[in-house]
């Protein structure tokens, strides 16, 4: 508190002026505002606007998706041999075994070329915190930070060096493989332009050669052709762009062919990938892709959902409008008009 | 000891004092609590620098800074820390260093830091110039003797037992004594504004044996000693000793100079300085204000308690999913060598981000300082917003306390009609009477009236048996000569300007004795001068008609008023030597010291003084009585005694002056009017629709007290009245037998049989169908009892079952008491309303203190939150200021809530998804620029711009208030309901986004990862959270387009930008990654308004079936154009500037129509054209004119 004291007043005393505040629009609180009211009328159109724009967006989008072919194929169980069905940990971790498989798969509808090829992983934890973070970005992009691989515990360096790419999501690369053939023809398995583009372009050095990758103790995935610079490392780049749910579908190639209806693509599998441990899936997708991208029938539906829902809606409130009308500012719904007779009490 | 004991019985004495207070005079009150005195007394040498070394008293510099430099970091720290938010986040960023963290510590270190460094920033500025107005005080200068020369030293060099020399106009350096001055009597005159607000003049006068110390040479010489009490905080007292020449004088308050006063009407004084800097009387009172925190801002802190309760158990559940989770199988995680569970911490860092920056934000606008509405013009007083803390508790009061005098009265007290020998003068009707004629029925014919009725300020009285010397006809022309005496001596008023009755001006401590000596003067008896031991007279009419002779008063001595004795006396002696005391006080004192027989006139004169009081008139009774030598002689011996003695000097006057005070006769009684303040029944009225429950606390009588409250329509007569009151003839019975004990017991007794018949018959008209309103009126002796702890829950429930309650003969203590019961009684919001010293402590006591500025008496504003200057100003610091202030600020807790409960949950639904890893679904700088910038500022508009209705509109309907009582607005219901919205959101933003992202994105087939998801799921949730807080406004101002546009393009361009320069995350390119695919286009449309539908379709059904009341009044209004009422309009047009009128006559102007004027800015009349458009008249006014002159030279410089 000021003290109460006479010096600093000797100014304000000796020249009386008004002290009326200034007017203005927004000392006053009185700037032009429009008041939107939420009436019925507002609240029936506003639900016919959604419906209008989101029924034919969802129709179109379900259009799409449906055209989209897709087909899924479970390998990981069928792939193991019988007799380490019940011991498919020392199948899968043994280097004797053959890890070869053959699946047969008939595609339902015509495949417009190009055909994607996509693998499946389930409770593959790639949004695991520890998991998440193990990596070197400025690593990856360029050789100069190669001794930066503080962030990639516990796989940074070997005895011969830091491990470029370092880190978990490196090391654990999935490394199935897949080869396809129709009626015995091989089809080629295009394996460019199956990252976003600004991966090669600047998040993967192109003078960044893989080292010490895949050389200490532990074998985790994949290994690395140490003379192709990262950037043509598209594998890897699909690999380390890291999934939101522990199930997920990364891109592994594509066909570059038409594949007809009823057609038999067999599909020469090697069954490296550890999935066995924990319990995970491994599954192989061949999807065509429209517009909208693969089959995704979500967007389609919640839009169709949104656009009929409001639609309905809107046909209850004018209903209720119609059969239990209220007057706009009816004063009988005033709270304290309520108790009084007439009123309303609900 | 003793000094001890002395203090204590100071502090009853004060209490004592207080308690029956008369309003207007302030001359006893404290401002703060008595403050022990050390024990002993101090002795200070005159104009001797090396006797008062010793010593060591302090310097005469002053801080009233809060912190020093030293101090200023770990004080200022710790204020800020006492908030549960600055805690809980400072704990967060501790958490968030160590190693376990899941983010990186910046981003919660750097909010914390910038919301402490902008509050320190503000205490170190806000200190800064308090440092400043020391220094500026500090360094005043003032003349100080030195070697027989004046020496003008600044203020903080000067020490105790300095001579100085203060001039005209000049204010005191430090408490002084004051020696001599050039008015001849040893008379100086002193404004105490600063002290108390009162700006009537008081005189002080300096010990005789002082006053020839008038030149430097002389003063030079002056050697004495004071020996007086320590410093203390009463402002009224002080006793000590000047020993000078070896004799001892006794010091009164009358010599002593405070700090802060100023000197007027007299060139210049010397006085010696007694109490310096920290230990002037002023200084040690000042305190300070306690600091209330809103009931909204302690139930935010619970509600944050409770995020902080919840986020705590999302991490319990995280650490032990977690635990659960890890486990060697996830060999990509790698854990070799490790053990499992070691981010137990992780999820600490899911924290609510409540930035309440910006609600302080929205709480120091100073919207109340600049209202024109509740600015008054008579006092040039605009309402003052001291704490801006409290606003939004404005908008729940629930109860209003208020004082009487000054606050729903003027204070302003006019000579109404008085009774003189048993004969009734005056035919004026006040407006009181008027009222209760009208409840009954009955028509009041307006009283003879004169033509030349005579009307001041003061007086509003006339009757001609009185005036011009009509008196001389009366059945007592004696006892009137002797009345018109009575009231031109026995005062204490100080007349000012030029000697003739037109141009006299009278300082008076209260209205009330001005009023008297300005109906002296109207009646003939005009005091014009005063001298510290003459009154100056000049008497019309005495001889006969129409002479006026001058006549002096040799005043002997004076009996002063308090408020133990009530009354006043002045020993006077005539010219021609004979001696009387006149005597006034109140009716009760007065009668109780009458000579015997008088039985007659005391009966008429006591039905008189029923009369004026029941018509709502302050009464005083008038007395004298004429002594002898002999008995006055032997009588002053004692006076004088009595006035030199040290100890208990006050309380021996008393005693002396009862001793001569006795076998008064009765002249007979003054009643004065006490006018009721402009648009106070209105102000109540509208009010108590509110749903506003006032209660009168006064101090004064219980008549009085009931017909102001009639008067202001608190009670009517269709209320059942419940009277409580010590005035009976049981308790009457036993205070005659004096027996302190029985008669507690009997009180106590009477008052508790009385409290529970009373609540017995108002809960039975409570179950009563057509159940009338109730009131109470108790008085201040019953209610002590009343308020005993064992009684209390009665009175309690009693108190709260009644529309009004008038508490009447109440000490300050009293109303504080009365407030606090309320407040923690009954846990409802109180505000207390007061004008004068005795309101500080309820003023205090209350949620809410309200003073009455622009009049005397700045200590209730001082003391209070919020200064008005009128008492209906009330309904727009209520109904308009509060209610908005608590809807915005319900609007933006709220939203602050649901936004962040929203994202939280978000991150929360994905750690289920992580194996409980506390992997972070958003980036780091997504999450801390959230609330800092993507969601900030349209909230801060919402807090500063929404409004629901008009203020015209919330003043029309006062009802609405209500919903401010109930708390509509901020229950744990609605509360709940945004909960649940937000649970739906996250949901959709979370579930939605992830699982329909999960394919290829575009006809490359290409699939998005963990950060392009989280940033399309961030998107939608700023989108929608900025969408969401249109939906909730009720006003939309271009501020509302412009924050929310601004915020959404904020994340775009911060998004844009941050993709491309960081590299080294993983959010390289996102954002274009994004936008090259339809799928981000088609979620963004979908993911808002599919958020948005629940909110929506609840919003449309609660507003169609269950409307909000002020929903139904924004329907009634609909139509209405934006703005004021055209009536609000004059009543602020008058008050404009020409410049602000225009601006404020082109916002009038309707919306569409203004949007086309760009033309007409240049033709002739745009605004009456306008007006006639709207079918109102609009006169072409000057600066209208002007203002196309000036448009036009402007167009032609082009």
């Amino acid at each position: 508190m000021d003290a109460k004291d006479g010096a600093s007043d000797l100014t304000s005393s000796t020249k009386k002026k008004s002290r009326r505040p200034k007017y203005s629009q927004f000392t006053q609180q009185e700037l032009p505002a429009c008041k939107p009211i939420l009436t019925p009328a507002w609240v029936i159109l506003i639900f016919v606007a959604i419906g209008i724009v989101f029924l034919p967006i969802g129709f179109a989008s379900l259009f799409a998706s449906e055209h989209v072919v897709e087909i899924v194929n479970h390998y990981d169980r069928d792939c193991v041999p019988p007799n380490y069905v019940d011991n498919k940990l020392a199948y899968i971790q043994s280097s004797k075994t053959n890890k070869t498989c053959i699946r047969r798969v008939t595609i339902p509808k015509q495949m417009k070329s190009p055909v994607y090829i996509y693998y499946q992983l389930d409770h593959f934890y790639q949004n695991h915190r520890r998991y998440v973070k193990s990596r070197s970005d400025g690593q990856l992009r360029s050789k100069s930070n190669e001794k930066k691989t503080d962030t990639c515990a516990p796989e940074r360096y070997t005895a011969n060096g830091a491990i470029v790419p370092c880190g978990l999501v490196a090391w654990s690369l999935f490394n199935d493989t897949y080869k396809f053939s129709v009626n015995n023809k091989q089809l080629g398995v295009s394996k460019k332009d199956i990252t976003w583009k600004s991966d090669p372009k600047k998040k993967f050095g192109s003078d960044v050669y893989p080292k010490n990758f895949q050389s200490g103790g532990l074998i985790g995935g994949a290994k690395l052709n140490s003379s192709i610079p990262l950037s043509e490392q598209e594998d890897l780049m699909v690999w380390m762009r890291t999934s939101t749910l522990p199930t997920f579908r990364k891109l592994y190639g594509k066909i570059e062919a038409d594949l007809e209806a009823d057609d038999i693509v067999t599909v020469t599998i090697e069954n490296n990938y550890n999935t066995y441990i924990f319990g995970g899936n491994k599954k192989l997708v061949l999807s065509t892709a429209s517009w909208i991208g693969g089959k995704n029938c979500l967007l389609g539906i919640a839009y169709l959902t949104v656009g009929g829902l409001c639609l309905f809606l809107a046909i209850s409130f004018l209903l209720l409008y119609l059969f239990k009308p209220r007057p706009l500012g009816d004063t009988s719904y005033l709270s304290w008009n309520r108790s009084a007779p007439g009123g309303h009490i609900y | 000891m003793s000094g001890w004991n002395r203090s204590s019985r100071g502090a009853r004495l004060g209490g004592g004092r207080n308690s029956s207070l008369p309003p207007g005079r302030t001359s006893t009150v404290r401002l703060g609590r008595v403050q022990p005195q050390a024990p002993g007394h101090r002795t200070i040498f005159c104009n001797d620098r090396e006797a008062n070394i010793p010593v060591r008293f302090p310097g005469n510099s002053i801080s009233t800074t809060k912190y020093n430099f030293f101090t200023f970091l770990p004080k200022g720290l710790f204020e800020q820390f006492r908030r549960v938010a600055n805690l809980y986040f400072l704990t967060i960023s501790i958490l968030s260093t160590t190693p376990i963290s899941p983010v990186h510590p910046v981003t919660n270190v750097v909010p914390l830091s910038l919301v402490l460094f902008v509050s320190l920033v503000k205490e170190a500025f806000e200190d800064w110039k308090r440092f400043q107005n020391d220094m500026t005080i500090n360094n005043a200068s003032v003349d100080v003797l030195q070697d027989q020369k004046w020496e003008s030293i600044p203020w903080k060099k000067l020490q105790v037992g300095d001579i100085v020399r203060i001039k005209q106009n000049g204010y005191f350096p430090a408490d002084l004594l004051f020696l001599a001055g050039t008015n001849p009597d040893g008379v100086c005159y002193i404004e105490t504004a600063n002290l108390d607000g009162e700006t009537n003049l008081k005189i002080r006068k300096a010990l005789e044996k002082t006053w020839d110390y008038s030149t430097p040479e002389k003063a030079s010489e002056f050697k004495g000693e004071v020996q007086c009490e320590q410093p203390n905080n009463s402002l009224y007292t002080y006793t000590g000793n000047l020993i000078i020449d070896k004799q001892t004088l006794p010091l009164s308050p009358n010599q002593i100079l405070l700090r802060g006063c100023s000197l007027r009407n007299t060139e210049y004084i010397f006085a010696t300085v007694i109490f310096t800097g920290h230990e002037t009387k002023v200084m040690m009172n000042a305190m300070n204000v306690p600091s209330k925190r809103s009931t909204l801002e302690r139930k935010l802190d619970k509600l944050i308690l409770a995020l902080f309760a919840f986020l705590f158990t999302l991490c319990l559940i995280g650490a032990i999913g977690s635990g659960v989770f890890i486990n060697h199988k996830y060999y990509y995680l790698g854990l070799w060598g490790k053990k499992s569970g070691d981010s137990a911490m992780a999820y600490s860092s899911f924290d609510p981000n409540n930035r309440f920056l910006m609600i302080k934000f929205i709480q120091s606008t100073q919207y109340i300082n600049n209202d024109l509405r509740m600015y008054h013009f008579e006092s040039n007083t605009p309402a003052l917003a001291r704490t801006s803390n409290l606003n939004e508790e404005l908008g729940q009061v629930e109860y209003i306390f208020s004082d009487k005098t000054g606050t729903l009265t003027r204070n302003l007290m006019e000579f109404f009609k008085c009774s003189i020998g048993g004969e009734v003068y005056g035919t004026g009707i006040t407006e009181i009477e008027r009222g209760i004629a009208e409840r009954n029925g009955i028509k009041l014919v307006e009283g003879y009236n004169s033509g030349n009725a005579a009307h001041e300020k003061g007086f509003n009285f006339d009757d001609p048996k009185l005036m011009r010397g009509g008196w001389r006809n009366e059945p007592n022309p004696d006892l009137c000569k002797e009345f018109f005496r009575c009231l031109a001596i026995c005062h204490t008023v100080l007349p000012e300007g030029e000697e003739s009755p037109e141009k006299i001006t009278y300082q008076a401590a209260s209205p009330d004795e001005s009023a008297l000596v300005i109906a002296a003067k109207n009646f003939g008896f005009f005091f014009h001068r005063r001298t510290p031991t003459m009154i100056y007279v000049r008497e019309s009419h005495t001889e006969k008609i129409g002479t006026v002779q001058g006549v002096s008063y040799e005043i002997l001595n004076v009996l002063e008023f308090n408020s133990t004795r009530k009354r006043q006396s002045v020993v006077c002696r005539y010219t021609d030597g004979r001696l009387v005391l006149y005597c006034k006080g109140a009716d009760n004192v007065i009668y109780e010291r009458l000579a015997d027989g008088q039985d007659d006139l005391k009966k008429v004169s006591r039905e008189h003084l029923e009369l004026f009081g029941s018509a709502g008139l302050r009464t005083l009774c008038l007395a004298y009585r004429d002594l002898s030598p002999d008995t006055y002689e032997s009588w002053n011996e004692k006076f004088i005694q009595a006035k030199s003695s040290l100890r208990d000097r006050e309380k021996k006057l008393d005693e002396v002056a009862e001793i001569i005070e006795k076998d008064l006769i009765l002249i007979g009684c003054t009643a004065i009017e006490d006018k009721l303040q402009e648009g106070v029944p209105n102000c109540i009225e509208t009010l108590s629709r509110a749903g506003i429950k006032i209660w009168v606390l006064t101090g004064d009588k219980m008549e009085t007290a009931i017909n102001i409250a009639y008067a202001c329509n608190l009670i009517n007569n269709e209320m059942k009245q419940f009277i409580i009151s010590s005035e009976t003839d049981v308790i009457r019975e036993v205070e005659d037998r004096g027996d302190q004990v029985e008669i507690a017991r009997v009180i106590k007794e009477q008052v508790k049989k009385d409290l529970k018949r009373c609540l017995e018959e108002a809960q039975n008209y409570l179950h009563s169908v057509s159940a009338p309103k109730l009131a109470l009126v108790i008085d201040g002796k019953c209610l002590m009892y009343a308020l005993d702890p064992s009684l209390r829950v009665t009175l309690l429930n009693l108190s709260l079952n009644c529309n009004s309650v008038v508490c009447c003969r109440v000490s300050p203590l009293q109303k504080a008491q009365v407030t606090s019961m309320v407040k923690k009684g009954a846990k409802k919001i109180t505000l207390s309303i007061g004008d004068g010293a005795n309101d500080v402590s309820m003023i205090q006591a209350a949620h809410v203190g309200v003073g009455i500025s622009g009049q005397e008496g700045m200590q209730a504003v001082m003391a209070s939150d919020f200064a008005i200057a009128q008492f209906r100003f009330l309904t727009d610091l209520l109904l308009v200021h509060g209610r908005w202030s608590y809807i915005r600020l319900c609007k933006v807790v709220t939203y602050f809530f649901y936004k962040n409960l929203t994202f939280t949950l978000t991150q929360f639904w994905f750690t289920f998804q992580t194996g409980f890893s506390g992997q972070r679904f958003y980036d780091d700088w997504f999450q801390s620029l959230y609330n800092v910038i993507f969601t900030a500022l349209p909230v801060i508009i919402v807090g500063l711009f929404d409004k629901d209705v008009s203020a015209a509109l919330s003043k029309k309907y006062p009802e609405l208030y209500r919903e401010g009582i109930r708390n509509a607005f901020f229950k744990w219901r609605v509360v709940a309901v945004w909960a649940f919205f937000s649970v739906y959101q996250s949901l959709i933003f979370y579930y939605f986004v992830t699982s329909s992202s999960d394919r290829g994105q575009n006809s490359s087939g290409k699939m998005f990862g963990l950060w392009d998801v989280s940033t399309m799921a961030f998107t939608c949730v700023v989108v929608t959270v900025n969408f969401r807080l249109l939906m909730m406004c009720n006003s939309i101002t271009r501020w509302h387009y412009i924050s929310v546009g601004g915020s959404l393009a904020a994340w775009f361009i911060f998004i844009f930008i941050y993709c491309i320069i960081d590299q080294k995350r993983n959010l390289y390119y996102v954002i274009y990654v994004l936008m090259s695919t339809f799928y981000f286009y088609l979620t963004l449309l979908l993911v808002p308004v599919f958020a948005l539908f629940g909110d929506f379709v609840y919003q449309g059904i609660q507003r169609w079936f269950f409307p909000f009341d002020y929903q139904i009044i924004q329907e009634i209004h609909r139509h209405e154009p934006e703005g004021r009422s055209r009536d609000d309009l004059l009543e602020i047009g008058n008050q404009l500037t020409p410049a602000e009128a225009r601006s404020f006559a082109v916002a009038q102007l309707p919306r569409e129509v203004s949007k086309h004027t760009g033309f007409a800015f240049d033709s002739p009349g745009y605004e009456s054209f306008f007006a006639s458009q709207l079918g109102v008249h609009a006169p072409q006014k000057a600066w209208d004119v002007a203002r196309r002159a000036s448009m036009k030279r402007t167009a032609k410089k082009k």
